[in-house]
């Protein structure tokens, strides 16, 4: 586990719980369906290995992008590995020609709706 | 620039602020009946599955491919409603803005005019969202509009066919302009959003031959709808950018030829819905309405055209009595859809 994902989500929790009390250690923990003393451990960047079905419920709990919280815990989306694994070479080699380009010109390659004459 | 996602049109302008993006989905309804009354909001009753019409190029005719765009499935006689979402924006308290046009065979629902691709002020031919939650059919009268209910292109019964004397072009047309980004750091500035955090909060008080089987909207039985004034000032809206999408209306029994997937079942009948005591629904906002069009006002809905003609374009017209009424007030939150 990477050791940047701990803080970041401890960061994101500390500020919600400011605003409700819900979002307290162990009420998260609780509703992700992990122990509160194990979060506590992921939190203080320890390590303690969590799967992508719990950091995506730490997401949806916290409000987080799951991919954002999967690439801080050194993952990658199993649905994205499964796509670069149907073309792994075209997907490798897009993804190192992005590497440096500006977000504005990455969002230009999504798949845009192609409007015609009418 | 405009994607399709989990059949959302979703309508971004990162160039514009990073968060403006409006979604726009198509909802399933009952049918209101044309009955000469007038009737609440009809439910959602799940969204209309999109495709790109580039996706299915081999067994789509020319002119579809043409206009680009989407196209969805729909039955002959079923009703549908546009559901708009917009983001809110962090920092801000507020959804961005957006000025939309919506047509059906290229006749603007609001106004009853040819489609022309600019943001016309008087008479107002645009909806604001998110001051606008939804649209359900041609506005025809101030707090009134005639639901969007689809029929065979080629048969007559839509505006289009009643404006122009013919009938080619059919399906739904969107285009849509976003608030310029100044404008909208001054309307709504930077806000310490712990201040507000009930701010949009809202408040419930309770075969491939058939490729060539594309459909348009005719005018369907009368709702109590408002479509609201734009209470911002038109030079607010980046008249220079907008995106637009074509949405090719597809006969639903000739959907699964194209996709391989079978559209669902047609929704129950107005009158079987309101016996069983499920809800319609009423939206509260103070908002001023525009005025309706006269164009449209004095066209034939399709049971009227459907007498003249000697016809019965509708399978079902039975009245309804909508007891359950749930009333939304302003504001709706981002993506939520008349359901229960």
């Amino acid at each position: 586990m990477s050791t940047a994902f701990g803080p970041y989500i401890r960061e994101k929790r500390e500020a919600l719980k400011k605003q409700d009390k819900r979002f307290s250690l162990r009420k998260v923990a609780q509703r992700v369906g992990i122990e509160p003393s194990y979060l506590s451990k992921v939190e203080r960047g320890l390590p303690a290995p969590l799967s992508e079905e719990k950091i995506r419920a730490i997401s949806v709990d916290l409000g987080e992008n799951a991919d954002l919280l999967l690439a801080l815990s050194g993952k990658v989306s199993a649905d994205v590995q499964e796509i670069i694994r149907k073309r792994p070479e075209l997907f490798t080699e897009i993804i190192r020609q992005m590497e440096d380009l500006p977000d504005n010109a990455v969002l230009r390659l999504v798949r845009e709706v192609r409007d015609g004459k009418w | 620039m405009i994607e399709l996602k989990n059949d959302h049109l979703v309508f971004s302008f990162p160039e514009i602020h990073p968060e403006a993006s409006l979604e726009i989905e198509f909802q399933r309804t009952l049918r209101i009946p044309d009955d000469g009354e007038d009737y609440p909001l009809p439910p959602g009753l799940g969204n209309f599955s999109i495709r790109h019409v580039d996706d299915h190029a081999g067994c789509l005719p020319q002119t579809w491919l043409e206009r680009g765009g989407v196209m969805l499935p729909m039955y002959q006689s079923e009703a549908m409603w546009i559901n708009f979402s917009s983001r809110q924006i962090p920092g801000h308290g507020a959804q961005y803005p957006f000025a939309v046009k919506i047509a059906a065979g290229k006749i603007n629902a609001v106004t009853g005019a040819p489609w022309t691709d600019a943001l016309r002020a008087d008479p107002q031919d645009y909806l604001v969202v998110p001051d606008q939650p939804w649209l359900d059919g041609y506005c025809v009268e101030k707090g009134f509009i005639r639901q969007f209910v689809a029929m065979p292109l080629g048969d007559g019964y839509s505006p289009e066919a009643q404006i122009t004397g013919s009938e080619e072009t059919g399906g739904l047309q969107v285009s849509v302009y976003p608030m310029k980004r100044k404008a909208f750091e001054k309307r709504y500035p930077k806000i310490d959003e712990r201040e507000y955090p009930q701010m949009m909060q809202e408040t419930l008080m309770f075969s491939i031959q058939s490729c060539e089987s594309p459909m348009a909207l005719g005018m369907g039985g009368r709702m109590r709808q408002k479509i609201y004034e734009d209470e911002f000032d038109f030079s607010d809206w980046d008249r220079d950018t907008s995106s637009r999408c074509f949405v090719h209306l597809a006969n639903s029994n000739t959907w699964r030829a194209i996709t391989g997937k079978t559209p669902p079942t047609l929704p129950p009948t107005a009158k079987d819905y309101s016996r069983r005591g499920l809800p319609w629904f009423e939206y509260y906002s103070e908002n001023r309405a525009v005025s309706g069009s006269g164009v449209l006002e004095g066209l034939d809905s399709v049971n009227t055209l459907g007498k003249k003609k000697r016809k019965k374009p509708l399978p079902e017209n039975d009245s309804a009595n909508p007891e359950k009424i749930v009333k939304i007030l302003k504001k709706k939150t981002p993506y939520q859809v008349r359901e229960w």
